[in-house]
């Protein structure tokens, strides 16, 4: 009945979270940037690119159509911040999903609360694609639960092995919804950073200023949190392990990248189609394997 | 005891006086003062005994053994009266079989078998009585408000669009005085020990809710009704077979002498416990008998808040709970009981992405639910039957709500129609707030709903429920997709166009309220309400609490349910920036009405409607699906246990 030391535990590792994720994401993104440029023949921008973005975009007006939509993107900053802070300090892995979903949520009401028609449906279609990640991201956690004996992320420094040993569906399932978690292209219908959307931005399509500097910024959180998600199947007993982990996360990150400048993007149902039968065939199979062994 | 009783007689005293009380000024005055007096009681009861262990009371009585089979002589007597009206010989039929069944029972076979323990109280009965005392009297608050514009409605329209005389007549005395008795006989259903006494309880609600769901008397309503007779008399007739098994083979008709002694000797009790879970499944409205829940919707709203959130289906679900250590031991009806729930579970919830009527995404969901409420108490585990119970509370709490609310704005924007809820949150501010909350406290994160389905999926993995696990996964999935877009719709803003809540009545501002400051404790007071309420029924059922839940999770999530109702509450109200006109690909006119001047110069409309994703999850392809596949489970499961316990014993 009492508040534990783990609940301390999340609160600090939130606020670190709050502070470091933004740092390591916007490397991230910049690197992003100058990969995928490099990928198509060009130089790219500098490494800082998308810190620029941002400080610009909190420099300007603040303009809105709803006069809520702010309010909102602070809510999933929140909640972003709050999942990080519950899978860094080893806590939960459910909650620390259900959390960012909460975060996804709000973000699909800032979008509605415009009523712009080309907000609209990306929000709509941001739905589906929630829908679609969902089952698998929900395999993936029991497939952690059933390998590790529990939900709490902390337990992987006390296994013998890493967890991927017992994983590998699960793992190929997640690197599968991974892309449109990170909103990647084929995959990244309701809103997108290559400049050949056909809703206009879709989501973001009247977010300006403030706001949308807060949807860059969840974005750097969310890859970093979704990063850790990848990394921590990989980490066991050894603390040097953390160093696979972090490696096999960058691989993976690389990967989104690469099939990012590589597919064109589909249309919902086939993402649906594809994300449902993967969690069916991946998160199934690796279930059933765990129940009988 | 007296209290209980007290309980159980004062809804039945007040739904006699009901029936004669005319005129809105008195019925307004009876229905709210006693509607304090049965949630005060329902709270003193909750007080007395809280975190009490089991407690019987020896209350044994002839007379309420014959008063019972009168009753059931009774609602016999009128159904087969509906059905002589309306040509319904099926119903007919069944209503013979139930009452001759039961009197023979009665008179003959089970003539003195009895149960010295009347009448009990636990933990889990202490939670249903405060479902039932105050958020289905609070219901019954709201229902005099909108019976008045109800039945405005019909007196003035009424004639235009051809309803009959008969259709169009002032039946509310007899409207409210259902709506009692309906909570007495919960109350008998919660806290009866005789399963005799039960099984009355148990008609008198269907008989109930068959007459409010006629209440219009329009060919859909009476069709509806007379299909949620015919299912729930089916489900009746389960629950009396069981009693003949019980009797039979265990010599009691005491609940928890039959629990304790199926827990000694499974073999015993196999058949009459998937005769009681058939019962079970049908009340609580489980494919392939959903298609009454539906149904009900064309009741007025009040009676669909009722039979959703806090009587009848709910009676069904605590069966379920309360037979759960007998699931543990009784693999053929525990099996039957999991992917029954299971599947209504996930094809319910796909449904209800396909639906555009709200009232219709709200059946969906409460079937939907319940499903998973239903595997849960099959599946058995101190953690599944844990998150049951909290799943009960809170699907209480939010649907309530939920189904006031669009009662409430059917009213005021004149549909049901989730499409033309845009702008609700500029029309209706208060209301769609409501909505709002009770939309989130439905389903997501922090709140209760999602603690539980985690606790769902931890007892899921322990008793590897691999299918349990796949179809939860599938199915919340939908529940996310069907409750986003609606908060979406609900959350646009554009100018301020006219308020027309004003003219709410006050009785529904009342209820409204009190079941949005339900859902608000329940979901920030989550550790309590665990700690208090739900807790001491685990641990005096299964002796164990099961696995750590984890209370500073509990914890988290009520800190992130705070957080969500201050913005919700306090956050989104006028703001200060500059506003801007929306963009529409054109130079816009008005951008409230979404209208900009096209390329010829002309002026167009800007029109988007939320995803409803047909040719994935419509009503047309899965709903035959899910009804022969659980009619199958339900088929061979009852077979099975009827079959293969005498070949155990040769």
């Amino acid at each position: 009945m009492f508040i534990t030391e783990s609940f301390i535990f999340t609160l600090i590792g939130t606020v670190a979270f709050v502070v470091l994720a933004p740092i390591i994401g916007c490397f991230l993104a910049g690197l992003d940037r100058i990969i995928s440029a490099r990928m198509q023949g060009r130089v790219g921008p500098p490494l800082l690119q998308p810190y620029y973005d941002v400080r610009k975009l909190i420099a300007k007006d603040d303009v809105t159509v709803s006069g809520v939509d702010g309010v909102y993107m602070t809510c999933a900053l929140v909640f972003t911040a709050f999942a990080g802070g519950i899978f860094f300090s080893g806590g939960n892995l459910l909650m620390s999903a259900f959390v960012i979903t909460m975060a996804a949520l709000f973000f699909i009401m800032a979008a509605y609360s415009s009523r712009s028609p080309y907000a609209e449906l990306g929000a709509g279609r941001e739905t589906v694609q929630v829908m679609a990640y969902e089952p698998m991201v929900l395999l993936m956690a029991v497939c952690f639960f059933m390998a590790a004996g529990s939900f709490n992320v902390g337990a992987i420094f006390n296994q013998p092995l890493p967890v991927i040993c017992l994983t590998i569906p699960a793992f190929i399932g997640f690197l599968f919804i991974l892309t449109i978690k990170l909103r990647k292209s084929p995959f990244d219908l309701s809103t997108s950073h290559h400049a050949h959307q056909e809703l206009v931005r879709g989501t973001t399509t009247e977010m300006s200023g403030k706001t949308l500097a807060k949807v860059e910024v969840m974005h750097w959180c969310e890859t970093v949190l979704f990063l850790g998600w990848t990394g921590m199947f990989f980490i066991w007993g050894t603390p040097l392990s953390i160093i696979l982990g972090v490696v096999v996360a960058l691989a993976a990150w690389f990967f989104e990248i690469w099939i990012d400048n590589n597919f064109a993007r589909v249309k919902w149902q086939a993402m649906l189609k594809w994300a449902w039968i993967v969690a069916l065939v991946c998160g199934g199979i690796n279930i059933v394997i765990l129940a009988f062994i | 005891m007296q209290l209980i009783s007290f309980l159980i007689l004062f809804p039945l005293i007040i739904a006699a006086v009901l029936l004669v009380a005319k005129g809105d000024m008195l019925r307004n005055v009876i229905v709210v003062a006693s509607a304090i007096i049965i949630a005060a009681g329902s709270i003193v009861l909750a007080v007395q005994y809280l975190g009490a262990p089991w407690i019987g009371f020896e209350f044994e009585s002839p007379i309420v053994d014959y008063i019972g089979t009168a009753i059931g002589v009774v609602i016999a007597a009128a159904v087969i009266a509906f059905g002589v009206k309306y040509k319904n010989y099926l119903a007919i039929a069944l209503a013979v079989i139930q009452v001759v069944g039961s009197l023979v029972f009665e008179l003959g076979f089970a003539h003195g078998a009895s149960s010295r323990i009347g009448l009990y109280i636990d933990s889990l009965s202490i939670v249903m009585a405060l479902i039932i005392g105050i958020i289905g009297s609070g219901i019954c608050v709201y229902a005099l408000g909108y019976m008045i514009d109800f039945q405005k409605h019909l007196d003035e329209h009424g004639e235009a669009e051809g309803l009959t005389e008969l259709q169009r007549k002032d039946r509310r005395p007899e409207f409210f005085a259902l709506m009692f008795l309906f909570l007495s006989a919960m109350y008998v259903i919660v806290f009866s020990n005789n399963m005799a006494w039960m099984f009355t309880g148990w008609e008198v609600t269907t008989l109930c809710s068959f007459l409010l769901i006629a209440y219009t008397r329009t060919e859909e309503a009476v069709n509806n009704a007379f299909r949620q007779i015919i299912m729930n008399i089916l489900g009746g007739i389960g629950f009396l077979v069981a009693l003949y098994l019980a009797v039979a083979f265990t010599g009691t008709l005491s609940l928890e002498r039959f629990i304790a002694i199926g827990m000694m000797r499974p073999a015993l009790v196999v058949v009459a416990v998937g005769a009681l879970a058939f019962a079970g499944l049908t009340k609580a409205a489980q494919m392939p008998f959903h298609t009454w829940l539906l149904g009900a919707m064309v009741a007025p709203t009040p009676t669909s808040a009722l039979l959703h959130s806090s009587t009848m289906v709910k009676a069904g679900v605590f069966l379920l709970i309360k037979l759960s250590p007998l699931f543990a031991v009784c693999i053929v009806p525990a099996t039957m009981v999991v992917l029954v729930g299971g599947f209504t579970f996930m094809l319910c919830s796909f449904m209800a992405i396909s639906q555009t009527n709200a009232k219709r995404v709200l059946a969906y969901s409460t079937i939907a639910n319940l499903g998973l409420i239903v595997a849960c108490a099959g599946v058995a585990t101190p953690e599944a039957v844990w998150a049951a119970t909290l799943l009960v509370i809170f699907h209480a709490a939010a649907k309530s709500l939920l189904f006031l609310c669009v009662g409430t704005a059917e009213h005021h924007i004149g549909s049901r129609d989730i499409e033309d809820m845009d702008l609700l949150f500029d029309r209706m501010p208060r209301l769609a707030r409501f909505m709002m909350l009770g939309i989130m406290c439905m389903f997501i994160a922090p709140f209760g709903m999602l603690i539980a389905k985690w606790a769902t999926l931890v007892s899921f993995v322990d008793s590897n429920q691999i299918i349990l696990i796949l179809l939860l996964a599938f199915g919340s999935a939908a529940t996310f997709m069907f409750w986003a877009k609606w908060l979406g719709k609900l959350s646009g803003i554009a100018g301020s166009p006219e308020n027309v809540e004003l003219t709410v009545h006050p009785s529904e501002w009342v209820s409204l309220i009190i079941m949005a400051c339900i859902a608000v404790v329940a979901c920030v007071a989550l550790p309590f309400v665990s700690n208090i309420f739900v807790e001491p029924y685990v641990v005096g059922v299964f002796g164990v609490l099961g696995r750590d839940v984890a209370v500073d999770n509990l914890w988290l999530s009520s800190i992130l349910a705070i957080f969500v109702f201050a913005v919700l509450f306090g956050g989104i109200g006028a703001s200060k920036k500059k506003r801007v006109g929306v963009y529409l690909a054109g130079v816009s006119v008005d951008s409230d009405t979404r209208t900009y001047r096209n390329s010829l110069s002309g002026e167009s409309i800007a029109t988007s409607r939320n995803m409803y994703l047909n040719s994935f999850f419509g009503e047309q392809k899965l709903r035959p699906v899910g009804e022969v596949l659980c009619s199958f489970i339900i088929v061979v499961a009852l077979l099975a246990s009827g079959i293969i316990p005498p070949v155990l014993f040769l």
